[in-house]
């Protein structure tokens, strides 16, 4: 407010000073205008005075001189003499003629020439004795003015005249009479007291009859002014007018030529008589304008110098500030940016944004829209509509996700905008504030919760398939006991209600156990079981396991080695077993009737010597699976909804299993699909290579030549490579004819082979035939072996009678192969073959058994299980009773201990390690195998590790018990 | 008698035939073709002259008349390929030059009427070599500055005796919010030529080594002066504002309304073109041309048509004896009874002389020179000098190169003319 009262102040003071200089100003110029105009008309008074002095010393000079001839008696002269002498006096004066006056208007000149002249009053002025002075026009059209003077009645060549005139041609009158006043503007006429120009000085004058006429026609002055004119010049009064002629100014100054009824006027321009004012006032407006000019450009440099003093100080304060707040903004993660709406300019840009975006500040500062260029989703980038909405005072903000520009980190900015008005210039003020961190914890949130939600979901939807998928099996068991209850007397029944039941039993077994290995993995309690296994036995059983089930839905399956993969490895086999089995079972369950089946192994370079990598691919062509649930295919309790699979039982954690069990084992898992295009799962998986146990060497001596007859040329050249090491020399067909061929064609040279391998079916020759051709001609002596992926049990006996000797499953491995053909060469008698096969039918029969089991129902159900073996079983109802009776018993009394492991008062690991230190004569060496519900891993370690011998899982299948008895009985534990 | 009967008649039938054919080519049978424009050959004086022929002599007289425009390409061509009249009327001896005098044309001076024709006639009929070319026959008038005296006695001031008054006038006029002089730029072709008259005519050797190319106009001071005065005239205002755009249509109602006071033209116009407004004829007078080459102003004589004799006309000698009956004092005074001109014969009585021209007769005595400057500057065009003054009043060139545009166009004129030839 002060500072506005003292701008008022100086902005007023200004203002009174130019006022102040113009009223000075006008006020000086009218004086010096009137001093001016004074002194001119003065001077031009004083001019024409002088003229009129000369003027009339001219005309008594003119007088004075006709005077002085009559006086000196000159017209009394003769004419010729007095002719002569008027010549010489023109001469000598300069007249332009001499004329002699008649009372009467008539005149003569010297030469006799006579004419009139109109002289008007003039002549009576003669008459009465006065000079006159008085205009004519001559007889020759040039106008004079003639100064006359009375004389005495005489007459010249009988002319008789009363005066004598001298007569000046105006023009030479007015050359005498020139004022050459004021730059020659000035027009100077002698007239009469009515206004009749007698003559004028100026060039061209004579034009002007009436001086009066001309004023009252062309000036601007009024009757009255005319008649006060005409009345001064009449009474031959002076005086000064100022009129207008034509829009310019003219000042008539008149005075009395010094005889009656003669007037000198003069007419000047005003503009000629200011010329000296304008002059001057040319001069002074020049001085002051200097002077001005000085003041104005002092003043004008003070306030330059004023203005760049606090423009400069503002700048330094300005600066300091820019600079402050830059270290204030490099200090922080918010960007700041100042624009100004009307020029889309940007004030302000805190240097922090190359720093925070990537963004070089100058490139920012030339267009702000550069920010747009960071944003991820560009989408959702501010128009200026929208900017526009914001009222003045008011802020709004966005959350938008900026990408670094040089590192193309993400990151989230809250853009707040502020609409500002800064003296008088409209501004935006952009705060663009990191909030990175609370997005992405709200980001986690959410996903949590999404986590949470889907989990939720996921175990909803468990519990309903169990439901569904436990409720089913029971379903059947319940409804076939009932149906086997009311059908006891039907023994065909019986035994289809039986084999039902458990059927739905082993499948709702297969559940549970699913169930209870997910929930035992989730927990982490999982361990692995390492051991030395055999990769082809492995892979055998799966092909004993999955076949029927492929072969059952007209499925191919066909299992591939590729290269050559270690054949032992240290692993836990239980659990390969199980991820392979599983991946194999769903490809057979989910590819339809007809469809085909790959799984591949390939050694993969493994990790260093003593481990070996494997590749295990499952292929098949079935139903696949949609992208989107192949993200969560490895998500325990998921299952993929459709026509398909809804048809299908399944607990939805076989795959969430798989996945776990290869992370368990180190390995990877991937999976290939799309809905219609069938599945591909591969696992990766290292083992650990066991200790090279020496290699057979029987057969060096007796095989040494090989051939190997297959229409997959691949498999054959796998043969030989796996077969290198053996130094056997393997000589390949692929075909069944050319087999024959090769065979005989070596045998007819004494270089028969000593083993022939051919593949079962081929296209042109299957393998039974060409072995049947090779017998013919090569006889019996060489071992001929079939190798195929496919169930022989239907060729076997036409195979033999054709002269096979032994079947291979693919795919081929070394051992298999020594394994299969050394029973082939009698003087090598195989261990087996000294000791037959154990067979388990009746290895319960006579057995004793010793039952600890707290749950009445499984006795019973025992009881009568190992009745029906014709084995008798004695139950104790805890782990302390089966101490008890097993110490108190005599020895032999019991063959074995079958020993639940929950039980009450006393369990089934603390009664096998009681019973193992009871100090019985059999307590070290009589069996007990572990009866559980639980069939992990860590529960056959924690049963062996209690001093048990083996575990069986409830619910008890006789053949495992069997199996069991007959295994134990195999290893020495015989009671 | 009814055989007698039908003789009788058949000799009257004879008789009356017979008369008729001696009228129309018998004693005074010829007919004699008069070629000229027809805006000319429609003059009363001359339709009277022809009716008092015809009726003297009982010749007839054919009239060939062309459009004023084409009329000079016409005839030309008209006499080049044998379609030559008798007699031809002709604007004076100007423009002469697209036909072959000597041989197109008999020379007159041998006739006995050329001693009553007037020496301003004689000097209008004469060429170069000091020929008679024609008998003037027409309506004269006397160029000069015509001026509005009722005006000028209004303001106080009367007409200028001098180049000095006369440019005071028109500055005095100027000042006092009059046009001093109507100078129509558009269509006043004829005023330059007054200015130039004094030039040649007082100078009759200049005019020769003009004509011999020995100078140009260049080389004649007064030529300048006069286009400097034209120059100063006009940014004087002495023209007024419109001179530009002024033509020959204008000149009547500025000088009738007063707007304008004075202009260059001849008497005759005002009883002719002149409809008077505020002015009449009567508040008219003349007073010499002041156009910055004569101190003491010009008059330019009047202009005439004359009579020449077509020398491959089919009838020469009648058309001599024509001319002859023209000259006669009773058939001029008779033809030009009560018609406004300026006499070309010594013995014309009967016509009409204007009061401007008669007030002014002592002046028009002093100054009066011969139309010189279109007439006897080979290769003058009055059209070519105006045109170069517009270019230098449109400032597209100064004094000095407007006289050298007027040396130009003559030169080529003479060029053309010589091509022609």
């Amino acid at each position: 407010m002060k500072k506005q009262l003292r701008k008022i102040s100086s902005l007023l003071l200004v203002f009174l000073v130019i006022a102040a200089v113009i009223l000075i100003s006008s006020v000086y110029f009218r004086y010096i205008s009137r001093r001016i105009y004074e002194d001119s008309t003065r001077s031009l008074d004083e001019i024409y005075s002088q003229v009129n002095r000369s003027f009339s010393a001219f005309v008594e000079r003119n007088w004075g001189l006709l005077e002085s001839w009559e006086n000196a008696g000159v017209f009394s002269e003769d004419e010729e003499a007095l002719s002569v002498f008027l010549e010489k006096e023109q001469a000598y004066w300069g007249f332009t003629a001499f004329r002699f006056l008649s009372g009467a208007g008539g005149s003569l000149s010297p030469d006799g020439t006579a004419e009139s002249l109109d002289l008007g009053d003039a002549l009576d002025t003669l008459k009465q004795g006065e000079p006159v002075m008085a205009g004519a026009t001559l007889s020759s059209g040039k106008e004079v003015t003639l100064f006359a003077v009375p004389v005495g009645r005489r007459s010249y060549r009988d002319f008789s005249y009363d005066a004598v005139a001298v007569a000046y041609t105006n023009t030479d009158l007015a050359g005498s009479l020139n004022v050459d006043a004021f730059s020659g503007e000035a027009r100077c006429f002698v007239i009469r007291g009515d206004g009749q120009v007698l003559l004028s000085t100026q060039a061209g004058g004579g034009v002007f009859s009436n001086y009066l006429v001309y004023l009252r026609a062309v000036s601007d002055l009024s009757e009255e002014q005319l008649a006060a004119l005409a009345r001064d010049w009449e009474n031959g009064r002076q005086g000064l007018v100022r009129c207008e002629i034509g829009g310019d100014s003219q000042v008539i100054l008149y005075q009395n030529l010094g005889y009656p009824d003669t007037i000198m006027l003069s007419s000047v321009p005003l503009s000629a008589i200011s010329a000296g004012f304008l002059s001057v006032q040319k001069a002074t407006t020049n001085v002051l304008l200097v002077i001005f000019l000085m003041l104005g450009a002092t003043a004008v440099v003070l306030l330059l110098l004023r203005s760049s003093r606090q423009s400069r100080k503002n700048r330094l304060e300005l600066q300091y500030r820019e600079r402050m707040f830059d270290v204030l903004s490099n200090s922080v993660d918010d960007i700041f940016i100042t624009l100004n709406i009307a020029d889309k300019r940007v004030d302000y840009i805190s240097p922090n944004i190359e720093r925070l975006l990537g963004i070089p500040v100058e490139e920012a500062r030339k267009d702000i829209r550069v920010l747009e260029k960071c944003t991820v989703n560009t989408d959702v980038v501010i128009p200026q509509t929208v900017l526009d909405t914001i009222p003045l005072n008011s802020s709004q903000y966005w959350e938008y996700e900026y990408m670094h520009q040089n590192t193309g980190e993400r990151r989230w900015y809250r853009m707040t905008v502020y609409h500002m008005s800064i003296q008088e210039a409209r501004k935006y003020i952009f705060v663009l504030s990191d909030r990175t961190v609370e997005q992405r914890m709200n980001q986690q949130l959410q996903e949590a919760l999404t986590a949470a939600q889907s989990a939720n979901t996921a175990k909803s939807n468990f519990l309903s398939n169990m439901s569904h998928d436990i409720r089913t099996p029971m379903n059947a068991i319940v409804g076939f006991s009932v149906l086997l209850e009311k059908s006891a007397d039907e023994p065909d029944k019986v035994r289809e209600y039986t084999r039902k039941i458990t059927a739905s039993s082993q499948h709702l077994l297969s559940l549970i156990n699913d169930v209870l290995d997910m929930s035992k993995i989730e927990s982490g309690k999982t361990s692995l079981n390492v051991d030395r296994f055999s990769l082809p036995e492995m892979l055998e059983e799966l092909n004993i396991i999955v076949m029927p089930q492929a072969k059952a839905k007209q499925q191919d399956f066909a299992i591939h080695v590729h290269g050559a993969p270690p054949e032992h490895l240290m692993g836990d086999r239980l659990r390969l077993n199980q991820i392979l089995l599983n991946l194999l079972s769903n490809a057979v369950k989910y590819t339809p009737e007809g469809g085909r089946i790959d799984f591949t192994v390939s050694p993969l370079p493994g990790p260093g010597q003593q481990y070996a990598r494997l590749r295990f691919v499952v292929k098949d062509n079935g139903i696949g699976m949609s992208e989107e649930f192949l993200k969560t295919v490895f998500d325990p309790f998921s299952r993929e909804i459709n026509s398909v699979t809804n048809k299908i039982q399944g607990t939805g954690l076989g795959m969430a299993i798989t996945k776990n069990l290869v992370d368990l084992m180190g390995g990877i898992i991937q999976v290939e699909s799309a809905p219609g295009q069938g599945s591909c799962f591969t696992v990766e998986l290292s083992f650990l290579l066991p200790e090279q146990e020496e290699a057979a060497s029987w057969y060096r001596s007796k095989v040494t030549r090989m051939l190997v007859a297959d229409d997959e040329e691949d498999i054959c050249l796998s043969i030989r490579e796996l077969m290198r090491d053996s130094g056997v020399d393997v000589a390949c067909v692929t075909g069944g004819a050319a087999a024959v061929e090769m065979a005989v064609t070596a045998w007819q040279r004494g270089e028969g082979f000593h083993v022939i391998l051919l593949d079962w079916k081929m296209p042109d020759l299957d393998g039974v035939e060409a072995a049947r051709r090779i017998r013919a001609q090569v006889g019996d002596q060489v071992p001929i072996l079939v190798l195929t992926s496919y169930d022989w049990s239907d060729i076997e006996a036409e195979a033999r009678q054709a002269g096979i000797d032994a079947f291979m499953p693919k795919p081929f491995f070394v051992s298999t192969f020594w394994e299969t053909i050394r029973p082939l060469f009698p003087e090598e008698p195989t261990a087996e073959a000294a000791e037959p096969p154990a067979d388990s039918a009746g290895v319960l029969e006579g057995r004793r058994f010793l039952a600890a089991e707290d749950n009445e129902l499984n006795a019973e159900i025992l009881t009568e299980m190992l009745d029906m073996e014709g084995a008798s079983c004695q139950v104790a109802v805890n782990g302390l009773q089966a101490l008890e009776l097993f110490q108190s018993s005599l020895p032999g009394t019991y063959d074995m201990i079958l020993m639940d492991v929950q039980m009450p008062v006393m369990n089934g690991y603390e009664a096998a390690r009681a019973i193992r230190a009871c100090g019985h004569p059999q307590a070290a060496s009589i069996p007990i195998v572990a009866m559980t519900a639980n069939a992990f891993a860590e529960d056959v370690r924690n049963a062996l590790d209690a001093g048990m011998d083996g575990h069986l899982s409830k619910p008890i299948n006789m053949d495992t018990v069997r199996e069991m008895v007959g295994k134990l009985l195999k290893e020495g534990k015989r009671a | 008698m009814k055989r007698i009967r039908l003789c009788l008649c058949l000799l009257l039938a004879a008789a009356l035939l017979l008369s008729a054919c001696g009228r129309s080519d018998g004693a005074g049978g010829v007919t004699l073709t008069v070629m000229g424009k027809a805006s000319d050959l429609g003059k009363p004086y001359l339709t009277r002259l022809f009716q008092l022929y015809q009726d003297a002599t009982g010749q007839r007289i054919k009239l060939i008349s062309y459009e004023d425009a084409e009329f000079e390409t016409r005839a030309a061509r008209d006499l080049a390929e044998g379609r030559v009249p008798d007699i031809l009327l002709h604007f004076h001896n100007a423009d002469l030059n697209r036909y072959n005098v000597a041989a197109d044309f008999l020379y007159l001076e041998d006739q006995a009427w050329i001693s009553d024709l007037t020496d301003s006639a004689l000097a209008y009929c004469t060429d170069s070599g000091g020929h008679l070319l024609g008998l003037p026959f027409w309506e004269s008038s006397v160029s000069g500055c015509y001026y509005n005296k009722t005006l000028l006695d209004r303001l106080g001031l009367k007409a200028a005796a001098s180049q000095e008054e006369f440019n005071m006038l028109c500055q005095v006029l100027a000042e006092s919010g009059y046009t001093p002089i109507c100078w129509p730029a558009g269509g006043c072709a004829w005023m330059p030529q007054f200015a130039l008259d004094p030039v040649f005519a007082d100078d009759p050797d200049t005019l020769d080594r003009l004509n011999r190319g020995e100078l140009c106009y260049g080389d004649i001071p007064a030529v300048a002066d006069f286009v400097r005065w034209v120059q100063t005239a006009a940014e004087s205002g002495w023209f007024g504002k419109d001179y530009s755009s002024t033509g020959w249509d204008d000149i009547s109602s500025q000088l009738s309304s007063g707007q304008a006071v004075m202009t260059f033209i001849w008497d005759t116009w005002f009883y002719t073109d002149f409809t008077g407004g505020t002015y009449t004829v009567d508040d008219f007078a003349l007073m010499p041309a002041f156009m910055g080459t004569a101190e003491e102003g010009t008059f330019e004589g009047g202009n005439l048509n004359m009579m020449m004799v077509c020398k491959a006309g089919p009838h020469v000698q009648e058309a001599l004896d024509f001319l002859s009956f023209c000259a006669a004092p009773e058939n001029y005074n008779a033809a030009f009874d009560g018609i406004s001109t300026v006499s070309c014969f010594r013995g014309q009585t009967s016509n009409i002389q204007s009061p401007m021209v008669t007030d002014a007769q002592a002046a028009i005595a002093e100054h009066e020179r011969v139309s010189t400057a279109a007439s006897k500057i080979v290769g003058y065009s009055a059209e070519d000098v105006m045109d170069a003054l517009n270019a230098m009043l449109r400032g597209e060139t100064d004094a000095a190169g407007c006289v050298e545009r007027m040396d130009n166009y003559r030169l080529e004129e003479i060029a053309l003319q010589n091509a022609g030839t």
